[in-house]
C-alpha cells in the first residue's frame, strides 16, 4: 500500500509537471551545451591567480587612458569597458598586465538569450517564473518520491547500489540513470527553486551591509602603491569601477570583490567604505554557479547529462504506465461461481499480461474462469484449479500486490479440494530468482485443502518458449486446450488477414470431418504447423486450427460438431467468402530441417499439418506416418490416395493407419509398439517425433514413448524432447 | 564580402552627404547614479530628443535583453517604427544603488541647438517614467549635475577625453 502512495505521488507530480519539466530540461540541455563552449577560446592569461591590482591597474592606465570599467567573469577572462589612447572605444577580452587585446567582447546569440528567456520564465516574464520555481519544486519532489521508490524496490537505503531487476529497457533505464543522476538532478532541482524564490524575493534580504566608512585623510600616492590594490588578486574581483573624473577626490574606485564592496579614494588609497555581502546574496551566487556550472566545466557536463536525463526520465516515465496498465482484465463470472481462479502477482504488469492471456483463453472455451490480484484473495467456493502467476518484487519478496497473500492464504481457507500450479517470472541474472513462486508453491502445499497440480515453473527474462513449456505441461495433465503457439502470448498480435475459401468438402453419413482450402488475398508467409485463429462471433473467442500448407494455401481438416463455435463457422463458409484470420506462427511445430527421420503421429483431424509437411518434402526427409481414427471411412480412402502418391514421389516411407470403431480396434499406441525398434533407433540417432491431435491421445503416446526409451535407451522421454527430438502441437 | 558591401556603402553614402552634414561627434562620459530602490535591475535608454520634443536617436541602452523593452513604452514605439539598430550601444542593466558610466558619441552640431538628452527608465513589475531626467543639450546644461525622480539618483556627463 505504502509503495502505491509513493508511485502514484511519484507518477501525479511527473504529469502535473511534465510539460514545464520538458521545457526546462530541453532548454537545459542547449544552455549547458552552451556554458561549456563558452569556455572556448580561452581567454584566462598564464598565472592569472598570482596577479594583483597594483600590478594590472597602472600598466591598463598606460595603454588606456579612459577606463570605465573591468570585469572579471566566472571563466577568469578580463574584460575591459575603455578608450585608447586613440579615442576608439574598447570592449573585449585583454591580458590584465599588457591591456593587449585577446578578443571582442562576447555576446550571447539572440538564440541563446532566447532558450535562456524561455528556460527562466516561458517568456511569461514574473508569471512564468513563478511557472518554472513550482515546476522545479516539483522536480524535487519527484526525485525524492523516486528515492524512495528505489529504496522500496532493493528494500533499503543498504540495498541502494545493488543490482536492478531487468524487466524491459524503459523501466531498467528508468531506475538506473535515477540511481545515477540523482544528486544532480536533486541539485537542478534544488537550486532552480531557490533561484526563483530568491528572483521574487520571498525573502526580503538586505544585500549589502556597511561595515567601515572612512574619511581619513592621507598623502596622495601612486596607484601601484595602493596597499589594497596590492593585497587584492586579480582573481577575487568580479567588476572594478574607475573614478568617473580623474584628480577628484569625491570620485572613487569601486571594487565588487565575491565577498565585498570597497570604495577606495583615488587619491590617496585609503578604504572609505567597505560593505559586506549579505549571506543570502553569496549564497545566491553560489547557487547560480551550481545550476548553470558556468564555474565550472566538469559540472556543465555532468549537468547537461542530468538535464538529458530527464527528458528521458519523462519518456521512460510514461512508457512505464503505459505498459503498466495497458494489460486491461476483464472478468465474465463472479468470483464466487469460478471454477479456475488465476492469482497474479506483478510489478510492472508484465506477468499480468501472461496471466491474462491464460485467462482470455480460458474464457473463450466456456470455462469460467476469474483473475485477480494475489492480494485480492478470498474464498472461492467453487474453485476447482488455481493457477499462480508471479514475479518476484526487488530482493526476493512479493510485488506489491502480492504482499498480503501470506495472511490471506491463512484467513480464507477453502472447503473443497483445489488444484494449484504456481508459475513465477523472473530474471535469471538475480541471486533470489523467482524465490517468491517457491514460497507461494509451500505456502499452498501448507494447506489441507490443496494439492499441487503440476510442480512450479519458473519463466526467465519473461521468455515466452519457457512459459509455453508450462502451458504444454498444464494443458496436457488438465485436458484444457491452451495455445502453445508462442505468439498468442506475444504482445503484439500478428495482424488479421483476410482469407477467401476456395473449397470445402461436405461431410457424409459415415464423416463428419470436412476439409477447408483458403487463400490470404495479402500473400502471407506460412508454413505447415503454424496456427489459424479465426474469430467466429467476431469477438474475443479465438479458435486455433492447425495449417497444412498446400500450394500456398491452407488447408484445414475440421470436425464438425453441431454446437462447435468454430467448426460450424467454418462449415458454413462457402467458396469466394472471405473471412478475417490471422495467422500465428508455431516455430516449435515446424517440419525440422536437420533431421533424416521425422515420425508423425496424429489422430483425427490432427493428421492436417502432416499432410501440408508431407506434400511439401521435397528434401525428401524419411517420413513414416501413423494415424489413428475411429472408422474408415470415405476421406480414409482420400488419406491413403495421398499417401500412395507421396510415397511414389519419394515423399513419404509409409502410412501406417489405426481404427478404433472398426474390427479389431487399434490406437496409435498400438501402432508405436508394433514399430518399437523403429522408434529407438529414430530417438538414439537424432530423429524427430510430430505428434498432433486430441491431448488424451498425447498423453497415452508419451507414456508409451516413455516406456520404450526408459526400457531400451535408459533414459526418460523427457530427455528427447528437452532435445527438440519431441515436438507436440495438441488441443 | 559582406563586410566589403558595408563599408563600400558606407563610403558611398559618406561621400553623397559630405558638404551637406559633415558630421563631427563628440565623446561625452555619462554617470548614472541609482537610488537604492528595492527589486530588479532598471531598464535606462538614453536618447536625444529634437527640438520638437522627438526621438532623434538612441545613445544608450541600459539592458541587454529584449522581452523587457517594451516596458520603456513611448521609446519601444520609436524603436519598433525605426528599428534603428541598438546593439552597438547596448549594455547590462542597473540595479538599486548602482552605478554605470557610459560613453555617448555626440554630434557637436547638436549642442547648443535645442535638443536634449532623454533618461527613460523602467522596473519590471514597477514604475515606468518616459522621462526620468532630462538634460538640455548646451554647454551649461551638460556642466550641471541633473537629478532623478525616483530610481535615477543623479546623473553627471563631461566630455571625454
Amino acid at each position: 500500500m505504502t509503495l502505491s502512495i509513493w508511485r502514484y505521488a511519484h507518477l501525479a507530480l511527473a504529469i502535473i509537471s511534465s510539460f514545464f519539466l520538458f521545457i526546462l530540461a530541453a532548454t537545459g540541455v542547449i544552455l549547458s551545451v552552451d556554458a561549456v563552449t563558452e569556455k572556448y577560446p580561452n581567454y584566462q592569461v598564464e598565472n592569472f591567480d598570482t596577479i594583483n591590482l597594483a600590478q594590472a591597474l597602472p600598466a591598463l592606465r598606460k595603454v588606456y587612458p579612459e577606463i570605465i570599467e573591468l570585469r572579471v567573469d566566472h571563466n577568469k577572462f578580463v574584460r575591459i569597458d575603455a578608450q585608447d589612447i586613440d579615442g576608439n572605444s574598447v570592449k573585449g577580452y585583454i591580458d590584465p598586465l599588457t591591456g593587449k587585446l585577446l578578443g571582442p567582447e562576447i555576446i550571447k546569440s539572440p538564440f541563446i538569450q532566447w532558450t535562456t528567456a524561455l528556460h527562466r520564465s516561458l517568456f511569461l516574464k514574473e508569471t512564468g517564473r513563478v511557472m518554472m520555481g513550482v515546476a522545479s519544486f516539483i522536480l524535487c519532489l519527484i526525485s525524492i518520491s523516486g528515492v524512495v521508490l528505489i529504496a522500496k524496490r532493493q528494500q533499503g537505503i543498504r540495498n541502494f547500489f545493488v543490482k536492478i531487476n531487468r524487466d524491459f529497457f524503459a523501466q531498467y533505464f528508468h531506475v538506473v540513470a535515477g540511481r545515477l543522476l540523482l544528486i544532480p538532478t536533486l541539485l537542478l532541482a534544488v537550486t532552480g527553486t531557490y533561484l526563483v524564490l530568491m528572483h521574487v524575493d520571498v525573502f526580503d534580504l538586505e544585500s549589502k551591509e556597511l561595515v567601515i566608512a572612512n574619511d581619513a585623510t592621507e598623502e596622495s600616492i601612486a596607484i601601484a602603491e595602493f596597499k589594497i590594490f596590492q593585497e587584492t588578486k586579480l582573481s577575487d574581483v568580479e567588476k572594478i569601477e574607475f573614478p568617473f573624473m580623474e584628480d577628484d577626490p569625491e570620485e572613487f574606485f569601486r571594487l565588487t570583490l565575491k565577498t565585498r564592496d570597497l570604495t577606495v579614494h583615488q587619491l590617496t588609497g585609503a578604504i572609505v567604505a567597505e560593505e559586506r555581502l549579505a549571506k543570502a546574496v553569496m549564497l545566491e551566487k553560489l547557487t547560480l554557479d551550481l545550476h548553470t556550472g558556468r564555474s565550472n566545466i566538469l559540472l556543465a557536463i555532468i549537468l547537461g547529462f542530468a538535464s538529458l536525463n530527464i527528458l528521458f526520465f519523462i519518456y521512460s516515465g510514461f512508457v512505464i504506465t503505459w505498459k503498466r496498465s495497458r494489460t486491461k482484465i476483464r472478468n465474465k463470472h463472479k468470483a464466487q461461481h469460478a471454477e479456475v481462479i488465476l492469482l497474479v502477482g506483478s510489478e510492472n504488469g508484465s506477468t499480468l499480461f501472461f496471466a491474462n492471456c491464460v485467462h482470455k483463453q480460458l474464457l473463450a472455451h466456456g470455462i469460467s474462469s476469474y483473475i485477480t490480484q494475489m492480494n485480492q484473495f478470498s474464498a472461492f467456493p467453487k474453485a476447482q484449479k488455481m493457477l499462480v502467476f508471479t514475479s518476484t518484487f526487488g530482493l526476493g519478496t512479493a510485488p506489491s500486490n502480492a504482499d498480503k497473500f501470506h495472511d490471506l492464504l491463512a484467513k480464507h481457507p477453502a472447503n473443497q479440494p483445489i488444484e494449484y500450479a504456481v508459475v513465477g517470472f523472473g530474471s535469471k541474472s538475480y541471486a533470489d530468482y523467482c524465490s517468491f513462486a517457491f514460497q507461494v508453491n509451500s505456502l499452498f502445499a501448507a494447506q489441507s485443502w490443496a494439492t499441487e497440480f503440476i510442480p512450479v515453473h519458473t519463466v526467465n527474462d519473461k521468455s515466452v518458449d519457457e512459459f509455453t513449456q508450462w502451458i504444454h505441461q498444464w494443458s496436457e495433465k488438465s485436458l484444457i486446450p491452451l495455445s502453445t503457439a508462442a505468439a498468442s502470448y506475444q504482445a503484439k498480435l500478428p495482424p488479421l488477414h483476410t482469407f477467401k475459401v476456395l473449397e470445402k468438402t461436405a461431410t457424409s453419413a459415415d464423416n463428419t470431418t470436412f476439409k477447408i482450402v483458403l487463400e490470404s488475398t495479402s500473400k502471407k508467409k506460412f508454413q505447415s504447423g503454424d496456427l489459424l485463429a479465426i474469430y467466429p462471433a467476431n469477438d474475443f473467442k479465438e479458435r486455433l486450427y492447425s495449417i497444412g500448407a498446400n500450394d500456398g494455401k491452407i488447408q484445414l481438416m475440421v470436425k464438425l460438431y453441431t454446437d462447435g463455435l468454430g467448426s460450424s463457422f467454418l462449415y458454413k463458409l462457402q467458396p469466394n467468402d472471405c473471412i478475417k484470420a490471422r495467422i500465428l506462427v508455431n516455430k516449435d511445430f515446424h517440419m525440422p530441417q536437420a533431421a533424416a527421420q521425422v515420425a508423425m503421429i496424429a489422430n483425427g483431424t490432427g493428421i492436417a499439418p502432416f499432410l501440408g509437411m508431407i506434400a511439401s518434402n521435397k528434401s525428401q526427409t524419411a517420413i513414416r506416418l501413423f494415424a489413428g481414427f475411429r472408422y474408415n471411412n470415405s476421406l480414409i480412402k482420400e488419406y491413403g490416395a495421398f499417401a500412395a502418391s507421396a510415397r511414389q514421389q519419394g515423399k513419404l516411407e509409409s502410412l501406417e493407419l489405426a481404427f478404433s470403431r472398426e474390427e479389431n480396434p487399434q490406437y496409435v499406441m498400438d501402432l508405436i509398439a508394433a514399430n518399437e525398434r523403429y522408434f529407438i533407433d529414430l530417438l538414439s540417432n537424432q530423429g524427430v517425433i510430430m505428434v498432433c491431435g486430441s491431448l488424451l491421445m498425447l498423453r497415452d503416446v508419451e507414456k508409451a514413448l516413455n516406456r520404450l526409451t526408459e526400457q531400451h535407451l535408459g533414459r526418460p522421454l523427457s530427455y528427447y524432447s528437452e532435445r527438440q527430438q519431441l515436438l507436440t502441437d495438441c488441443y | 564580402m559582406k563586410k566589403f558591401l558595408k563599408v563600400a556603402g558606407l563610403l558611398i553614402a559618406g561621400t553623397l552627404f559630405a558638404s551637406t552634414s559633415f558630421a563631427q561627434s563628440t565623446k561625452y562620459k555619462c554617470m548614472l547614479q541609482m537610488t537604492s530602490y528595492k527589486g530588479e535591475k532598471a531598464y535606462v535608454v538614453i536618447s536625444l530628443i529634437k527640438p520638437n520634443g522627438t526621438y532623434e536617436k538612441t545613445l544608450a541602452v541600459l539592458g541587454d535583453d529584449k522581452q523587457w523593452y517594451n516596458t520603456l513604452k513611448e521609446w519601444y514605439k520609436f524603436q519598433t517604427k525605426t528599428k534603428e539598430k541598438v546593439a552597438a550601444v547596448t549594455g547590462a542593466s542597473i540595479g538599486g544603488g548602482d552605478r554605470a558610466i557610459r560613453m555617448l558619441d555626440i554630434d557637436a552640431s547638436k549642442i547648443n541647438a535645442g535638443y536634449k538628452l532623454r533618461f527613460e527608465s523602467a522596473v519590471e513589475e514597477q514604475k515606468y517614467f518616459t522621462s526620468e531626467v532630462e538634460i538640455p543639450l548646451t554647454t551649461a546644461g551638460l556642466a550641471e549635475k541633473a537629478d532623478g525622480k525616483d530610481y535615477i539618483r543623479t546623473v553627471k556627463i563631461i566630455k571625454a577625453l
